[in-house]
């Protein structure tokens, strides 16, 4: 057994469909062309995977998807909740499943019908009695009940403590958008965002504006997990995962923690990044890029904040001025994450990391030794550190 | 039902043959513009204004005669009782489009825009004619009501000097309906008058905090072993494990800690802008809930508020905050 | 009604115009359509109304637009001129509801002494209508 997750496993194939806001076909259908994609990306045929590992907010069954693809026996399978929280936790599983030898080769895969099929911003509602609908019903009387809302509430208090303004946030999403313009996958592609553009667009919910959320898409990403020592037969260089983990704070809800002393950081984030370094030897100035959970823009300033690029309340300076961008300090979603991309639950941003180590991004820094790829937050949450081999 | 990239491919061409088309068939009125019609109408809408039923005031008026409602153009040229009844005129492209629609499964209809512009007033004893013509149809869009087409049409009003006398542009979206209109008949007995807003799902941990503010209470959970308070309500208390709780009543006292003003999505049952704070009560525990009877913008952190237990639509009650004075 | 029309050099833009709560009855409904001449059955039968997915008959879309425009001429007098309604429609009117219409002063063209109405009708489920209204106005002394 090892004694750590440290360079157990590598991503070695990634794959996805076209993201648009109506695929016209089942969410089943773009699971299983993401998935195919990467198992060919990998190098794999489809018998050589005995592992799946999904969001629990996926509708894909693991056992269809393994039929529709052509994967035979299954030796290990798994589901993370917690909507974009389990983007890494996915990860995580994956690598836990190759470095204990549950199985070789794990598939992660995410498909939704997101703007098409059911749309997260139409918010919260009914269903069956569950522990988390009594949760839910702590806000739905009053309103309080889409995303954005939840996180508006986190950020007004955020912007109140550090002096963060609207502008700041748009220095994110200006950032961002500057990279999906050269990537022809982003929904944003050729369309470039000017801060009057996102000071002028309608507010959301205060003090959110439109360019501040992401969108809603159709489509599906995937990737492959294995052993380093089978990644070095494959044609790809292989993303070796130098660090992973999952993290659920103190006092933890699903989007709604207001009742934490500060409301203003992301305790769980800080548990994940902590075992991140832990796992890795690394530390913040190892990191050469970085894909950082953009469900809104105000969320990548906590957590460049969670992971010690700089103290609290200071992301505001430390994007400043092209921080983000390709020649800034941490190029940072460099396929236009999840605002100018696609929202693909950010397993589009784990496809993205791997092409960074492969140094085949569309807006690609010079460095590529160590990349960060972080997973949703607000709720339990993860992140990985993806190294060269 | 949804078609295959191939056959919507060949839908989407036999689409092609109807942008720029005149429908085929010219509208005329059967009655030339008179005054009892346009009283009819003017009853039913509520319109007091004399320059469409008081001719001594019309003459007075920039009008100089009676004229007819504006917006009444359209009506002088539609079908009347046939409508309810009558079949498709077979010459009609427009029906025969919306056909072609319905055999792929795009059932639904519902207008979604309309333009009206009027060159000139009608007056009593005009006869007008129209014509329309299929301007555009739209790529398939992802739609709030399903995937469709949206169809944009454009009629031209004319008189009996074949002079122009206005415009109107329509667009309609033609959608995969689905089983929803034969759902939303069946519930029909279930739908209220007005929207209400989303009920808390009750259950063993919170239908007696919810019990309270029906009592017009803003109970706080209490551990009867450490009497630490603690919310939202849960089963065992996180410092000593106890199951045993009771509770207390809040003085409704606190201060913003932090909140926001939702303008969107508008969710019916709800006023917009709304906003949610969430609120430090003087006990120390907090509590999520809307701010009421204050401008967006006068809401700050700190603010200190009192909460109160109110009637929030027809049934519920719920603990709302003012400002405190 | 206005007794005398409101002048063109006398409104400016942000002004805005007495809120109008009209009560969604099935006469209104039924009348509206019928006066239209719209005799389609979703309108005043609620039989069909109901096969149509429907809870109840519902306004058609002349009867909104004659709204409209009454909305705003009754604001402005009998001297204002409508030259354009562009609307987008939204949630149906259904009786047992009120539609409250608003506006407000877009945008002025001198040149025409034309106002812009930016306006909207909400009832309980949402925006029935918005849209705008061109009103042309008397000018000068």
């Amino acid at each position: 057994m090892p004694a750590t997750l440290k360079n157990q496993a590598a991503i070695v194939g990634i794959g996805e469909t076209e993201y648009s806001k109506n695929s016209g076909r089942s969410e089943l259908a773009l699971a299983s062309e993401a998935t195919a994609a990467a198992i060919k990306d990998a190098g794999l045929s489809p018998s050589d995977i005995d592992g799946m590992t999904t969001f629990t907010l996926d509708t894909t069954d693991e056992i269809e998807l393994a039929r529709a693809v052509g994967i035979g026996d299954l030796t290990f399978f798994s589901r993370i909740p917690h909507g974009g929280g389990a983007a890494i936790g996915v990860v995580h599983q994956a690598v836990m499943a190759v470095a204990t030898g549950s199985a070789k080769a794990v598939v992660v895969y995410r498909a939704l019908n997101g703007r098409s099929g059911a749309r997260y911003s139409e918010g919260v509602s009914g269903g069956p009695t569950t522990s988390d609908l009594i949760h839910w019903s702590w806000y739905m009387p009053s309103g309080l009940m889409t995303p954005a809302s939840w996180v508006a509430m986190y950020s007004m208090r955020y912007m109140h403590e550090t002096g963060c303004t609207s502008e700041d946030l748009a220095e994110v999403c200006i950032a961002q958008r500057n990279h999906a313009v050269k990537n022809p996958r982003a929904f944003f592609y050729q369309k470039p965002l000017t801060l009057d553009d996102h000071q002028s667009a309608r507010p959301i919910v205060d003090p959110l504006r439109l360019y501040d959320c992401c969108q809603e898409t159709d489509g599906g990403a995937a990737c492959v997990i294995v052993s380093p020592e089978l990644a070095k037969d494959l044609p790809n260089p292989p993303a070796l995962i130098r660090g992973v983990s999952q993290g659920a704070g103190r006092d933890q809800e699903s989007m709604t923690s207001f009742y934490r002393p500060s409301i203003s950081s992301l305790p769980e984030m800080d548990l994940v990044a902590k075992q991140c370094w832990q796992i890795s030897g690394l530390t913040p100035d190892d990191i050469d890029a970085a894909v950082i959970y953009d469900a809104f823009s105000s969320i990548v300033l906590w957590q460049l904040e969670s992971f010690g690029f700089c103290k609290h309340g200071e992301a505001k300076d430390f994007i400043k001025d092209g921080g983000l961008g390709l020649g800034g300090r941490l190029p940072c979603n460099t396929h236009g994450g999840q605002l100018s991309e696609a929202y693909v639950h950010g397993v589009n941003g784990i496809n993205e990391g791997v092409r960074l180590i492969r140094g085949t991004s569309t807006s690609q820094p010079a460095k590529n030794d160590h990349v960060l790829v972080t997973a949703g937050v607000g709720v339990p949450t993860s992140a990985m550190i993806l190294g060269k081999a | 039902m949804s078609l295959s990239g191939k056959e919507r491919e060949e839908f989407e061409k036999q689409l092609e043959a109807y942008v720029g088309i005149d429908i085929g068939i010219e509208d005329a009125s059967r009655d030339a513009v008179n005054q009892a019609m346009i009283r009819q109408w003017c009853e039913a809408m509520g319109d007091a204004c004399g320059a469409y039923t008081a001719p001594e005031a019309a003459a007075k008026s920039v009008h100089g005669e009676v004229v007819a409602p504006p917006a009444m153009l359209q009506a002088w040229i539609l079908g009347g009782v046939a409508m309810a009844t009558g079949e498709d005129d077979p010459r009609d492209k427009q029906r025969e489009l919306h056909r072609l629609f319905d055999a792929r499964g795009y059932t639904g209809v519902v207008a979604t825009n309309t333009e009206q512009e009027y060159l000139r007033y009608l007056k009593l004893g005009d006869r007008i004619r129209a014509r329309t013509q299929i301007e555009s149809i739209s790529e398939q869009k992802a739609t709030g009501l399903g995937i469709g087409y949206f169809i944009n049409t454009r009629t031209r009003f004319v008189d009996q000097n074949d002079k122009e006398v206005g415009w109107m542009t329509f667009r309609v979206l033609k959608f995969e309906a689905g089983d929803q209109p034969a759902a939303a008949a069946e519930s029909n007995s279930a739908v209220p008058a007005k929207p209400q807003r989303l009920r808390p799902a009750l259950g063993h941990d919170n239908r007696w905090w919810w019990d309270c503010v029906e009592k017009d209470e803003l109970a706080i959970q209490r551990c009867s072993a450490c009497a630490v308070l603690r919310h939202p309500p849960r089963p065992m208390c996180g410092e000593c494990q106890s199951t045993e709780w009771d509770y207390v009543f809040s003085s409704g006292e606190g201060t913003i800690h932090s909140y926001v003003v939702i303008r969107h999505p508008e969710v019916p049952g709800y006023t917009y802008p709304l906003v949610v704070a969430v609120v430090d009560l003087a006990e120390g525990t907090r509590f999520v809930g809307n701010v009421v009877d204050i401008e967006p913008e006068e809401v700050e952190i700190g603010m200190a508020v009192q909460a109160s237990i109110e009637r929030v639509d027809d049934e519920m009650k719920l603990p709302v905050f003012r400002r405190a004075s | 009604m206005s007794a005398t029309t409101i002048r063109y050099e006398d409104v400016s833009v942000g002004d805005t115009l007495p809120e109008l709560p009209i009560p969604l009855t099935v006469s209104l409904i039924v009348s509206g359509a019928l006066a239209s001449q719209d005799y389609t059955p979703v309108h005043h039968d609620k039989k069909a109304a109901q096969e149509a997915g429907m809870q109840d008959v519902f306004m058609n879309i002349l009867t909104t637009n004659g709204l409209v425009s009454r909305f705003v001429t009754h604001w402005a007098g009998i001297d204002a001129q409508v030259r354009n309604v562009n609307i987008k429609l939204g949630t149906p009117n259904l009786p047992g509801d009120t539609m409250t219409l608003t506006g407000e002063i877009k945008d002025k063209d001198d040149a025409t002494a034309t106002v812009v109405v930016e306006i909207a009708g909400k009832n309980s489920w949402g925006a029935h209508v918005t849209g705008t209204v061109k009103l042309a106005l008397p000018q000068g002394a």
